[in-house]
Order: C-alpha cells, then sequence, then structure tokens
C-alpha cells in the first residue's frame, strides 16, 4: 500500500512539474520575450519602442479605429445576439425553428474567419451583386463599414450563446410572480428580464469586443489602407518590414485592452451576477409572451439577419462553383480541382495539425483540471491563470510572441510543425480547460466519497469516476480546440511556413490575389470538414459516454 | 457483546469566517457490534460531522477513534472497512447498477464469478435482482437508495454508517425503507450508525439513539429511556411531543416528587438522569396524549382552552395554565363517537397519572 502510494506521489510530483515546464515554455516564456523585446534596448528598460507609433498619426489612428470598431462591434453584436437569445428563450415557436436559428447561429462560430469578408466582398464590393441590385456606383465598403458589418455577423453568436445561457438560467417563476403581481409584458422586460441579464449583456458585451480586437482576418481583407487596426499593422510590421521590435511594442498595444476586458469580467461582471444555477427549473407557462409589437420586432429581426447569414453562405457556395463572379457565371468544378491539386498540401497539413493537437490538448484539460481542482497543488490558481492566458491574449500577440521566442536559442521551432500545434494546444486547450474545471466543481463530492470509502484509492477514484464524469465535458473541449485547429489564423499567421501551411492562410491568400472562387471553394470544403469532424467527435462522445452530461448526485 | 467501535473525546473545530466553530465537542461513545444506534439532532448539531469524522473523510481536531481496539483515526477512508450510505445516494450516474454494486469488490481484485454471485445476492437482499442493466437515473429515488444500501453490502463491512439516508424520499416509501433497513441489519447482525434529524425514524429503528445539540451529547440511551426519562429539556421537546410546565419541587418521597404549579401541589415521578433539588425551579415534562380533562381529579392543574384542532383519531386542544399567560401547551384527547368538542374559553382541569409526568432539572 504504501510503496503504491509512493509511485504515485511520484507520478504526480512529475505531472505538476511538467505541467508547469510546458506552461512556462509555451505560455510564460514567449509573453517574457515578448516584453523584452518591447522594453529592452540595450540592456536598459526603455518606453522607445513605443513611441513611434504613439507619436506617428497613422499607426495612432490604428489605436482609436481598434477600440472603435471593437465597441461598435460589441454593442450590436451583443443587442442582436440579446434578441437571437430572447426569440429562443422567451418566445413560444416550434422546436425546428428554435433549431434552425441556433443553426444559423452555429454557422459562424465554425466557419473560417474570412467567410462572411469573401461573401461581404462579392456582395457590396466592387462589382458587387447587392450593389448591382440596388444601382448603387459610388459606394465604398472598404474600410470601418465593411469590417464592422463583417464582425459583427461573424460574432453575435457568441454573445448569443452566452445570452441563451444567461436567459434559460433566469427562473421563470420570477417573471411570473412579476405578472401575478400585475406588471405589463414590457414592466416585466424591464424590471424583472432585463435586470437579471445585465451582467451576462455585460459579459457578452466584453466577448464580443475583445473577439474582435484581435480580430485580424476580417480587418486585413476589408479594412484596407484607410482603416489600419493594431493587429494589420502588427503583422504588416512582422511581415512586411520584419521589425520584430515594432510588431512587438503594437502587440503590447493591443495586451492592454484586452487585460482591461479579462479584468472587467472576472472582478466586476461576476460579482454582479444574481442569476444563479438552482437545478429546478419551473415550468414556463406559454400564456404570456412579451406583447405582439414587441414580438414582432424580434421576430423581424431574427428574420432578417438569419435570411442574411444564410445569404451569404449561399453566396459562397455559388462562388465556389462559377468560373469568375460577376464576369463569366457559368457552372464549374475547376475551382475544387484547384483545392484539392494545389490546394491538397494545406488540406493535409491543417488536418495533421489538428489531429495531433485535439488529442493533446485534451490531455492538457484532463491534467489541468486534476491538478487544480483534484490535488489542489500549491499555487493551483496561477497554473489555472496562466493555462488561460495564452486564450485571454490577442492570437496577433500570441502569434508574434511565439515568432520573437522560438525563433533563436535555446528553443528554435519557426519553420516546424510544432510551433503550430503548440500555439493552437495552449491556446484553444483553455474551452476545454474551463469545461472541465466547471464540470470537476459541479462534481457532487459525495459520488467521490462513496468511491473512497468503498476502498478506492484516491488515483483509482480519479480516472475511474472522475475522468469518466468529465469525459464529455473533455470532448467538447476537444471539438472546441479542433475546429479552431481547422479555422483559426490570428496566431499563426506567423508561424505557417513552405513547409508546412494551412487552408486559412491559402483562403487569405487567394483573397490578396483576387482568386474570390478559389477562397470560396477553399470554405466550404473547410466547413465541411468541421461539420463532418464535429459530427465524427459528438458521436465518439456519444458512445464513449452514454449517459450524457450526469455530473450531480441526485439526477 | 464486544465493543465495535470507540470514540474517545473527539473534537472538531472549523474556522468559519474568521472565527472558531465548534462543530463536534468531546464526544465518547462505545458502540456495540451488532447495534443499530442512531445520531439524533437539529441541522447542525455535529451528527453528520460526527459520522464523516468516523468514515474517514473529516479528520477530529482532538480526539481518538478505535474500531475493534484498533487506533484508526489516521487511518484513511478507502482502508477503514466501512460503508457509508449517503443522503443522495451518491450512485455513479456512468455505470450501470451492476457496475455499482460491483465496484468495490473489483477493488478488491475478487474473481468474476465471485463478484457476479455477490451482486447477485446483494441485490436480491434489497428487492432490485431485475435492475442489474440500468443506469442508476433508470430508477426511482427508493430503488437508487436500495442500490446504495446494496453496494455497502456486498462488502461486508465491520460497520455501515447512513447520512440521513431516507431524507430524500417520500413519506409513505420512507416507513418502508426504515423497516427494510431495520431487517437488513437485524439479518445480517450489522453494526449501524445512523444520521436523522426525524425523531421518528430514530424512535422506530434504534437500539440506542445519541442525541446531540450544539456539537455535545444531550443523552444517549434506548428509545424508551429516551421518552420516559429524558435528561434535559432539549430532548424532552426533540423526542416526541412534550409540555414542559415550569414550577418548583416541594419535596421528594422516592421515586416520586411533590411539584408545585402557580400554587398547586401534583405529584409526579423524578427524572433519573438529572435530578432536580428540591426547593429549586424545575421542569415538569408531560406529553399531550397523558393529560385529560378530569373533574374530580386530584393530580390536576386548571387550564383554559385557547384553541382547538380537530385531527381525526384525537382532539388537540391549545391550552393555558393561570399564571404561566405566555405560553399554550398540549392536550390530546383521544376523540371517541359521540364526544363533544368543548369550546374556546371554558375552563377546565387537566389531569395525569403520576407515572405519566416527569420532573426534571430546568
Amino acid at each position: 500500500m504504501v510503496k503504491s502510494s509512493e509511485k504515485n506521489d511520484l507520478v504526480t510530483k512529475f505531472t505538476v512539474f511538467a505541467l508547469w515546464m510546458a506552461m512556462g515554455v509555451f505560455v510564460v516564456y514567449p509573453l517574457v520575450r515578448l516584453l523584452g523585446v518591447t522594453f529592452w534596448v540595450d540592456g536598459h528598460f526603455t518606453f522607445e519602442n513605443l513611441k513611434p507609433f504613439l507619436d506617428n498619426w497613422y499607426d495612432r489612428r490604428a489605436i482609436v479605429n481598434s477600440i472603435v470598431l471593437a465597441t461598435a462591434v460589441g454593442l450590436t453584436g451583443t443587442i442582436i445576439g440579446f434578441i437571437f437569445a430572447f426569440a429562443v428563450t422567451r418566445l413560444s415557436m416550434p422546436a425546428w425553428l428554435k433549431f434552425a436559428i441556433s443553426a444559423v447561429t452555429l454557422l459562424p462560430l465554425i466557419s473560417p474567419p474570412f467567410t462572411s469578408s469573401i461573401a461581404l466582398t462579392l456582395s457590396l464590393g466592387p462589382n458587387g451583386i447587392l450593389l448591382q441590385f440596388f444601382g448603387l456606383d459610388n459606394f465604398n465598403f472598404y474600410g470601418f463599414w465593411g469590417t464592422y458589418i463583417s464582425e459583427t455577423l461573424t460574432y453575435f453568436p457568441i454573445a448569443f450563446m452566452t445570452l441563451t445561457t444567461i436567459l434559460l438560467r433566469i427562473d421563470p417563476n420570477l417573471e411570473d410572480a412579476a405578472y401575478s403581481l400585475g406588471s405589463s409584458p414590457f414592466n416585466v422586460f424591464r424590471t424583472v428580464t432585463f435586470p437579471l441579464a445585465a451582467p451576462g449583456l455585460a459579459n457578452a458585451f466584453l466577448l464580443v469586443f475583445s473577439c474582435s480586437l484581435a480580430d485580424f482576418a476580417t480587418p486585413q481583407v476589408l479594412g484596407g489602407h484607410s482603416f489600419p487596426v493594431l493587429p494589420t499593422q502588427a503583422y504588416l510590421q512582422i511581415t512586411g518590414m520584419y521589425d520584430f521590435k515594432g510588431g512587438a511594442a503594437l502587440s503590447f498595444l493591443l495586451i492592454i485592452p484586452a487585460l482591461i476586458v479579462y479584468g472587467l469580467q472576472n472582478f466586476w461582471v461576476s460579482r454582479r451576477s444574481f442569476v444563479t444555477v438552482t437545478g429546478k427549473a419551473g415550468g414556463r407557462s406559454s400564456i404570456k409572451g412579451p406583447g405582439p409589437l414587441i414580438t414582432a420586432v424580434v421576430l423581424g429581426t431574427v428574420t432578417f439577419i438569419s435570411a442574411f447569414v444564410l445569404y451569404l453562405y449561399s453566396i459562397i457556395l455559388i462562388g465556389s462553383l462559377i468560373k469568375v463572379w460577376g464576369v463569366d457565371n457559368s457552372l464549374t468544378f475547376e475551382n475544387y480541382h484547384y483545392v484539392f491539386t494545389f490546394g491538397s498540401k494545406a488540406i493535409k497539413d491543417t488536418l495533421i495539425i489538428a489531429c495531433v493537437g485535439t488529442p493533446i490538448g485534451g490531455l492538457l484539460a484532463v491534467l489541468i483540471g486534476y491538478v487544480t481542482k483534484w490535488l489542489k497543488v500549491k499555487g493551483h490558481k496561477t497554473l489555472e491563470t496562466i493555462s488561460l492566458l495564452n486564450y485571454t491574449l490577442p492570437g496577433t500577440v500570441v502569434g508574434i510572441a511565439y515568432i520573437i521566442a522560438f525563433n533563436d536559442k535555446p528553443i528554435v521551432l519557426t519553420g516546424t510543425v510544432y510551433i503550430l500545434i503548440a500555439a493552437y494546444v495552449f491556446r484553444y486547450s483553455s474551452a476545454g480547460i474551463r469545461n472541465v474545471i466547471a464540470s470537476l466543481t459541479q462534481i457532487d463530492p459525495s459520488i467521490e466519497e462513496a468511491s473512497t470509502s468503498l476502498g478506492a484509492s484516491s488515483a483509482y477514484t480519479f480516472w475511474k469516476i472522475t475522468v469518466p464524469l468529465v469525459l464529455p465535458a473533455v470532448m467538447a473541449g476537444m471539438k472546441y480546440l479542433f475546429i479552431h485547429s481547422m479555422t483559426a489564423i490570428s496566431a499563426t499567421i506567423f508561424l505557417v511556413s513552405v513547409h508546412w501551411s494551412l487552408i486559412t492562410t491559402r483562403i487569405l491568400e487567394c483573397m490578396t490575389e483576387l482568386q474570390f472562387a478559389q477562397a470560396c471553394a477553399f470554405s466550404i470544403v473547410l466547413i465541411i470538414i468541421v461539420f463532418i469532424a464535429s459530427g465524427v467527435m459528438s458521436l465518439i462522445a456519444k458512445t464513449v459516454c452514454p449517459v450524457g452530461n450526469s455530473t450531480g448526485g441526485l439526477r | 457483546m464486544s465493543v465495535a467501535l470507540c470514540l474517545q473525546n473527539i473534537s472538531r473545530h472549523y474556522i468559519k469566517d474568521g472565527k472558531d466553530f465548534t462543530a463536534v465537542s468531546s464526544v465518547d461513545l462505545e458502540v456495540q457490534t451488532g447495534e443499530f444506534l442512531t445520531f439524533l439532532g437539529p441541522s447542525g448539531c455535529g451528527k453528520t460531522t460526527t459520522l464523516r469524522m468516523i468514515a474517514g473523510f473529516e479528520t477530529p481536531s482532538s480526539g481518538e477513534i478505535l474500531l475493534d481496539g484498533e487506533n484508526i483515526t489516521k487511518v484513511p477512508a478507502n482502508e477503514r472497512d466501512m460503508g457509508f450510505v449517503f443522503q443522495n445516494y451518491a450512485l455513479f450516474p456512468h455505470m450501470k447498477i451492476f457496475d455499482n454494486v460491483a465496484y468495490g469488490l473489483k477493488i478488491r481484485r475478487e474473481t468474476t464469478d465471485s463478484i457476479k454471485k455477490k451482486v447477485h445476492e446483494a441485490l436480491a437482499m434489497v428487492g432490485l435482482e431485475n435492475a442489474e442493466g440500468n443506469y442508476p437515473n433508470q430508477l426511482s429515488g427508493g430503488e437508487q437508495q436500495r442500490v446504495a444500501l446494496a453496494r455497502v453490502l456486498v462488502l461486508r463491512p465491520k460497520i455501515i454508517l447512513m447520512d440521513e439516508p431516507l431524507s430524500n424520499l417520500d413519506a409513505k416509501l420512507r416507513l418502508h425503507m426504515r423497516t427494510e433497513i431495520r431487517r437488513i441489519q437485524r439479518d445480517l447482525s450489522l453494526t449501524c450508525l445512523y444520521v436523522t434529524h426525524d425523531q421518528k425514524e430514530a424512535l422506530t429503528m434504534s437500539d440506542r439513539i445519541m442525541v446531540m445539540q450544539r456539537g455535545h451529547i444531550e443523552q444517549l440511551g434506548s428509545p424508551f429511556d429516551l421518552y420516559d426519562d429524558p435528561a434535559s429539556p432539549f430532548v424532552a421537546d426533540f423526542i416526541g411531543q412534550a409540555n414542559l410546565i415550569p414550577g418548583t419541587l416541594v419535596s421528594k418521597n422516592g421515586d416520586y416528587g411533590i411539584f408545585n404549579v402557580n400554587g398547586k401541589n401534583i405529584q409526579a415521578r423524578l427524572g433519573k438522569q438529572n435530578p432536580p433539588e428540591v426547593g429549586k425551579e424545575a421542569l415538569l415534562v408531560v406529553r399531550p396524549e397523558n393529560l385529560s380533562f378530569a373533574s374530580c381529579s386530584e393530580n390536576a392543574i386548571p387550564v383554559k382552552i385557547v384553541n382547538t384542532l380537530f385531527e381525526g383519531d384525537k382532539i388537540d386542544y391549545h391550552v393555558q395554565v393561570q399564571g404561566i399567560a405566555d405560553k399554550t401547551y398540549s392536550m390530546g384527547i383521544p376523540f371517541l363517537p359521540g364526544m363533544q368538542i368543548l369550546d374556546v374559553g371554558l375552563e377546565r382541569e387537566a389531569s395525569f397519572v403520576p407515572q405519566a409526568g416527569v420532573i426534571i432539572r430546568r
């Protein structure tokens, strides 16, 4: 007995050590190097590197643009997300319609980040079909408006998902109580529903804000020269001018708002939340509704935006099947032929990277959960925070930090596949880590105590009881990691090389070379791969965990 | 009978909101082999904490726990050989019933055949032979609780610990499970520690009851002892219903005493656990069902009816005793056919036989 527990102890110690090492090398070290390059010149601390960007009019505009854009996208995205969430949770509609709405909002989440940009370019750009349809010739779509529309459509689903959860968790009895106390439908919304959802709204805004702030792909395609933002400027600085110092300094300017958002989310929003999981949702009565006017407005908005999203995706599909958009509209499979010949390496590489990274990320999530929530080793809070740090930071920052850190000694990884895998694993495992930690907290302690008192050791309990119970969470996290390994670009655009390329970078190349049809075909292929992959992973999850996500003791 | 488990001066302190909080203080207890002993008390009295310390889920701040004479205070929970039945059953939701019950046997590395045989037996004992292939969420609450019981029975532990196992069941099922658990405990002559806040449950099931309040033992004894001879006003009130009438002990006469209530002398038994002193203030404990209206009895207190509740089998009269205006007492008069319900406001005398009343220290 003593022997085995000693052995366990050794394994545990090694696990903790390995995790700290991994976090040190792939999270802390790149960030330290980034800050070093930003503030350390010739052996002393200086603000010298930041200066050009704060003095220069053009770069200062990038800062302002980034903030303004993120605020605008955050506000609009949150409003649209709320309208969608309200429709799904508060209006009585058939189940298939709810499913359809959720499916439409899911599309932008699993698509490569350019999808709406490409479709918008084809609709509203030069020779765009919508412009031709409405007879508008002098409409300059590039710049703020294009980026704003595209990012809003891409990121409102994030707000939708957050707010749906919040609205579902508000005990319907509270609203019923307000009704029976004589409140009108609008007043119930104003005095009960809205205030309870307010922290969720703030959180949704911050999420969308930080997504927009960090977004590289959309402004790269749609921003144009007249609308610089920080991520595109940083990209230009690094790949265009090989100016690592400038890139690092711009990244630092991006870190500040990202950290402010993080701080607000963790220390402000979380403290103002009244909504808790009670576990017993009362039946939602169907007689009440928000009144015909609000219903009409909500349904109108939902229909219009859903239709627009579907329209954009059909543009991509059609675009991939015709020769030259707006010029030669004859059907062809040439573009797919192009994708599977010239693009086959990118597809293969992307799949390899995603398939290698996903299980590693799953294991990482389980181990972090094990060490922080189960063992509660010294400094587990810090470990948890650090493990989520790469996700908190904008992708561009992570990418620049990686290229600075792993370009020279002691660790040279640039040009290899490892740097790409590491970037994905340590950035997108966050969902898995959070899921695992959340579901570990949900497991009734008596379940683990039951196992212990039946004679199981701590490690046996963990692997036989706890891991199966958190497996649905791990699988969901792995799915997230896989999808993002397939579709992400902001971090990895800096890390691709001749040897290892990605589908997303190929799409970007096609866009800059104005090969829209090929870009569309690449996007469609990518979306199909992601769909199949997430279907397969859901299937695996169902077979591995037949009882589903049941972490409770009672039910 | 031999001593199976022994708690020696067990205490448990917590730091709660920066303040030291004593959950259990100086508990001494000897549990006999084959005994069914219940920890009874209101929530927060320390009964569950005591049970969890015995199970090894919590460590005592001081004191020792002996199992079969061996000090197990520092032995981890998984090496104590005790079975724990949880309030919320704590079945493993991802395992079928068979695997839930087989869990402990697999850890002991028993052969597949032996595991199969024992799981069958254990499930048969709780009447769930056909549930093996189901998942816990496919069973009702009562069935889940029986699986939880089978899961510990199958291991034949030295002691079974149960933490309010019936509190999540509906009233009817609870009554049924009481007898079930007691039957199994007797059949297998198990040593069983049982936590509950339901005094009826404690009275019907236990060999002995340990009444706890604010972390310490109020009284330890058989259900009959607790009911018949409560050691404190708390026990008197917590076990069954009791009228606690204040007064003075006038004199002692063998097992009996003369008790003065507002100038009227009446006779009652003297409490043995905690006998009062002559001339001091004391309490008369008398159960509602032992009081009756009688006009020509010596052992009676004048009362005034303030409320009547018809309960079917009996009438619950709320009465006030003269001179003790701020308290109402309860009289349970059996309802017989043709009986007249007395009106509120009437004045009567409440009488009882001297054996039915107990005088205890205040």
